[in-house]
């Protein structure tokens, strides 16, 4: 791994190997020092606030304690108070409710002392009247507390924790007690009938079911078995009235045409009902003569409770069921008789005289609906409170129906009757909790003791009162000092909590300006170290990379080189001296041309002198020649020609290597060129025994060449193939096109060229003798020109030895004939310009 | 055309002579001019039937003088040979463009630049 990253490391250039380098010594212990300077600064300063966040919450949690510790003995001591003053105030309305029935029992005991006869009966229904709230007027009906402390005690003495409250204004209205007062004779027939302020004539048999009120009532029988001094007293008898709740998003609200519910629905019909009194009237001679009724407008009964709130109003004109805080009243056979929904009232279906079944658990309904029963014999089989629980849900059938007056026998979804049932059994009073639709309820009860007839067989008496109140309700006061208690610790809390969000603010606003400038002065140094290596990279780096590139450029053999460095530093010197050298490089190169150029033209003129001498001796123009001279002349002028080509192809490769060299492009035929090259070397080639065989496609197309310098390169090749093939070799000579290429192929069956010279043969001055066997004249410089030529003609030339099977399918290729092919690619579009 | 008069202009004394003297034994009259602006003068004044012209010459290159002979009325019929060590094709190209009649690289064989004369001989 190190390996690698040494290796990459090492192939990095200057720039990125100064950018590391500084970064290491510049941005990283930087980064370092920052880092340990905000580490340290925000340990310290997070440990303190650490500390002031603990003592903060110890001492809110201490404040919470207390506040938390006295409210709840307030709480409990407001809630006992309470308590005990609604129980006082349920116990004291059932003994107003018992006196006013005992009132009662005293008028039936005056109405049977009386004679019967209508004008007295009259005069006693007119004189019993009786104050009811009147719920039509809808009267401002809220104390509110400036009016409470309005009037002011004189005495200052008195004025401590003074509390005045001004009368109740409740409208008011008279309404006579009694709904009707008879007189019933012997055999169950009414002889006098006071109703509605006056005398009856309406009289009828009522011994009958039928003629009673709401067909409801069996009174005769109970009167006949009284004895003397016996009082009958009835149960509340009325039509009930149906009732419908149904739920909104505000709450459970009644439907308008349900029966009356005070605030809920004002505008309702009102349960009526009576309580009938009844007692024997005797005549002088102790003889039982008729009976006495009267029936109690039971309006005057729910009176007591209608207008009761547990709450610091004391008194409403219409209760609030919704509300929770209301007062209502239980027979001694725990049916409902007094209710701020009067639909809740148990009472009869006056059509039939039939009593509506008291509403039930679905549960419990279920199972009616599964007995086969009516619903008066499966009530009447109902055992009492059984199995009472809120987790039961009500009946629909009977929401529905509008039939659902609470009887707490059997009103199984509520498990509070069965508390004040029990809690009546020995006519006392009291009080208990309950969790009702999410809120806890104080419920109290106290039995009405009233024990008058049918009432007096248990200790239950009439009945029983209970009052409902909201336990948040009454301990109001008490919340609202939890909620100051709890608001001003909360505040406390917050204060603390923001504080130490301040310091911790601070702190971490420390921490980070100190980060802030870390970063800052990191980015800077990391600029400057950018900036810096930029610099140098254009002081150093760049000349250098020119200085590369010049190198580069000079060994390709572009010498006119200039390095631009005006610095005088190293690499100023180093470009300076790059110049001279590629100046002195290039002055070498042009004087090597130069005398090369000159030379060879130099050369030629002693040459032609030669040649002419020579020439002209063997041509008998000097006088006769005998064969021994002309031998040795062909010797010299061998020499001549030889030394002639040496200058010829010394010329042009100082020209190919200088670039110089120029195309004289035509478009030229390829088998011309061919035919040209071979007829140039025909007279060789047969003094070597050798057969040139020609292949060319008849419709091989015109090329664009320098038909000279092509004929030239044919020909260097094909007397390479002459001079390196041993006598009466084979040479094949082919010209093709291959998709945009012209191949030219010279093959021979020749001595070959063994495979590490096949690409030194195109070097100048190649020595051919090191690869032969034997001597073969040549200058060295035949393909090398070649190769120029080519390349100028943006083609290449490669050789390939032994020559692949399938050349020469008829020519066995072995031995010292290892053949080799010379294969030359050009451009089918040949060269466009010169 | 008759070929009589031979102009052989050469600064090489060895081949100058050598063409003189193997001309005049074959019957021709030969003027040898060592520089341009002698070939130009006697060129005018001896009024020869064809110049032998090499190009590297001294006072007066060859294309020079070949460009002067050819401009002149009087001259401008006389074919031009240049015979030239400058044998790279633009060479060729410049002495052809200047006027010359053929133009014959250096070493030729004596056989050969005769033969190149009784061309024109035969014309």
């Amino acid at each position: 791994m190190f390996k690698k990253l040494y290796d990459k490391y090492i192939n990095l250039g200057i720039l990125p190997k100064l950018l590391i380098y500084y970064l290491i010594i510049s941005v990283v212990p930087l980064m370092i020092v920052g880092y340990i300077a905000n580490k340290n600064l925000s340990e310290t300063g997070f440990q303190a606030l650490k500390r002031a966040e603990e003592m903060g919450k110890e001492n809110l949690k201490a404040a919470e304690d207390v506040g938390k510790t006295s409210i709840a003995d307030s709480v409990q001591a407001l809630d006992r108070k309470s308590t005990e003053a609604i129980e006082l105030r349920t116990v004291e309305l059932a003994i107003r409710i018992a006196d006013f029935l005992y009132e009662r029992d005293k008028d039936i005991l005056i109405l049977a002392s009386l004679e019967p006869n209508p004008k007295n009966y009259l005069d006693i229904y007119r004189a019993s009247n009786r104050d009811v709230i009147a719920t039509e007027t809808r009267a401002s009906t809220k104390r509110n507390k400036e009016k409470m402390t309005e009037l002011q005690p004189r005495n200052p003495e008195n004025k401590e924790a003074w509390r005045h409250l001004p009368p109740l204004d409740f409208e008011k209205a008279s309404k006579p007690l009694y709904r009707e007062i008879t007189y019933i004779d012997l055999q169950g027939r009414e002889r006098i009938k006071i109703a509605d302020g006056k005398i009856s004539n309406n009289l009828s048999d009522i011994s009958k079911r039928e003629n009673t009120y709401c067909r409801a009532e069996d009174y005769f029988t109970p009167l006949k078995n009284l004895k003397k001094g016996e009082i009958f007293v009835s149960r509340v008898v009325g039509t009930h009235i149906k009732g419908w709740l149904h739920k909104t998003p505000e709450g459970i609200k009644v439907k308008p045409e349900s029966a009356y519910a005070g605030k809920e629905n004002p505008r309702g019909s009102k349960f009526e009902g009576i309580i009938r009194w009844g007692k024997p009237v005797y005549d002088g001679k102790g003889e039982k003569t008729g009976y006495v009724t009267m029936a109690l407008d039971h309006a005057h009964v729910m009176e007591f409770t209608d207008h009761i709130v547990p709450t610091e109003d004391r008194f409403t004109v219409l209760s609030d069921g919704g509300s929770g805080n209301y007062a209502f009243i239980w027979d001694h056979e725990d049916r409902c008789i007094s209710h701020a929904r009067d639909f809740f009232i148990c009472g009869f279906d006056p059509r039939t005289g039939k009593e509506v079944p008291g509403w039930v658990s679905q549960e419990t309904y279920d199972e009616y609906k599964k007995s086969g029963l009516t619903i008066e014999a499966f009530m009447r089989r109902l055992s009492s409170f059984r199995n009472f629980s809120q987790k039961k849900t009500s009946s629909i059938e009977q929401m529905k129906s509008g039939e659902i007056p609470l009887d707490c026998r059997v009103l199984d979804t509520a498990p509070q009757c069965q508390g004040w049932h029990e809690g009546t059994k020995d006519g006392g009073s009291g009080s208990f909790l309950i969790l009702w639709s999410g809120l806890w309820k104080l419920t109290t009860y106290a039995t009405i003791p009233y024990y008058t007839g049918p009432y007096g067989k248990s200790q239950k008496g009439f009945g029983y009162v209970t009052i409902g109140a909201n336990v948040d309700d009454f301990h109001k006061d008490a919340n609202i000092t939890k909620a100051k208690i709890e608001k001003t610790i909360f505040e406390e809390g917050n204060e603390i909590v923001s504080a130490n969000n301040k310091t911790r603010k601070l702190i971490g606003e420390s921490a980070s300006r100190n980060r802030r400038l870390i970063t800052i002065i990191s980015v800077i140094a990391g600029l400057a170290v950018i900036g810096v290596s930029l610099v140098i990279s254009i002081h150093l780096t760049g000349p250098l990379r020119r200085l590369t590139e010049g190198a580069a450029a000079m060994s390709r053999g572009d010498l006119d080189q200039s390095i631009d460095v005006k610095s005088r530093d190293e690499i100023g010197q180093l470009a300076a001296s790059f110049n001279e050298m590629a100046k002195a490089v290039s002055e070498v190169d042009r004087m090597k041309s130069d005398f090369v150029t000159i030379a060879s033209h130099e050369l030629r003129t002693p040459i032609q002198a030669m040649m002419l001498g020579v020439s002209g001796i063997l041509e008998g123009y000097s006088g006769k020649v005998d064969n021994e001279v002309r031998e040795d002349l062909d010797l010299a002028k061998e020499g001549i020609e030889r030394l002639m080509r040496l200058v010829a192809n010394l010329l042009d490769l100082s020209r190919i290597e200088a670039k110089k060299i120029e195309l004289n492009v035509s478009s030229v035929s390829v088998t011309e060129i061919i035919d040209r090259a071979i007829a140039e070397v025909n007279d060789l080639a047969q003094a070597h025994l050798h057969t040139i065989v020609e292949y060319m496609p008849a419709d091989i197309s015109d090329i664009r060449v320098d038909k000279d310098r092509m004929i030239q390169v044919m020909i260097n090749l094909l007397s390479n193939s002459i001079k390196y093939s041993p006598d009466g070799g084979r040479i094949l000579v082919k010209a093709e096109r291959k998709g945009e290429e012209i191949i030219f192929t010279i093959a021979d069956n020749g001595y070959g060229v063994p495979a590490w010279a096949k690409e030194e043969i195109f070097k100048k001055f190649f020595q051919a003798d090191s690869i032969m066997s034997q001597k073969v004249g040549g200058s060295g410089l035949g393909l090398t020109i070649t190769k120029g030529l080519v390349e100028k003609h943006h083609g290449y030339i490669r050789c390939e030895s032994p020559v692949p099977e399938g050349v020469f399918p008829d020519l066995p290729l072995d031995g010292e004939r290892k053949g080799a092919i010379f294969i030359i690619h050009l451009p089918a579009s040949g060269v466009s310009t010169a | 055309m008759e070929i009589q008069k031979i102009l052989v202009v050469d600064d090489d004394k060895p081949i100058s002579s050598y063409l003189q003297r193997k001309f005049a034994k074959l019957g021709y009259t030969v003027y040898v001019a060592e520089d341009g602006e002698e070939a130009v003068k006697q060129a005018f004044s001896n009024r020869p039937d064809i110049i032998l012209l090499d190009v590297k010459l001294p006072k007066m290159n060859g294309i020079e003088v070949c460009k002067q002979l050819k401009a002149d009325e009087t001259t401008k019929s006389i074919p031009v040979l240049m015979l030239s060590a400058k044998a790279q094709s633009f060479e060729i190209n410049e002495g052809l463009e200047a006027g010359a009649d053929k133009y014959l690289c250096k070493p030729m064989s004596f056989p050969d630049i005769l033969g190149e004369i009784r061309a024109y001989e035969r014309k």
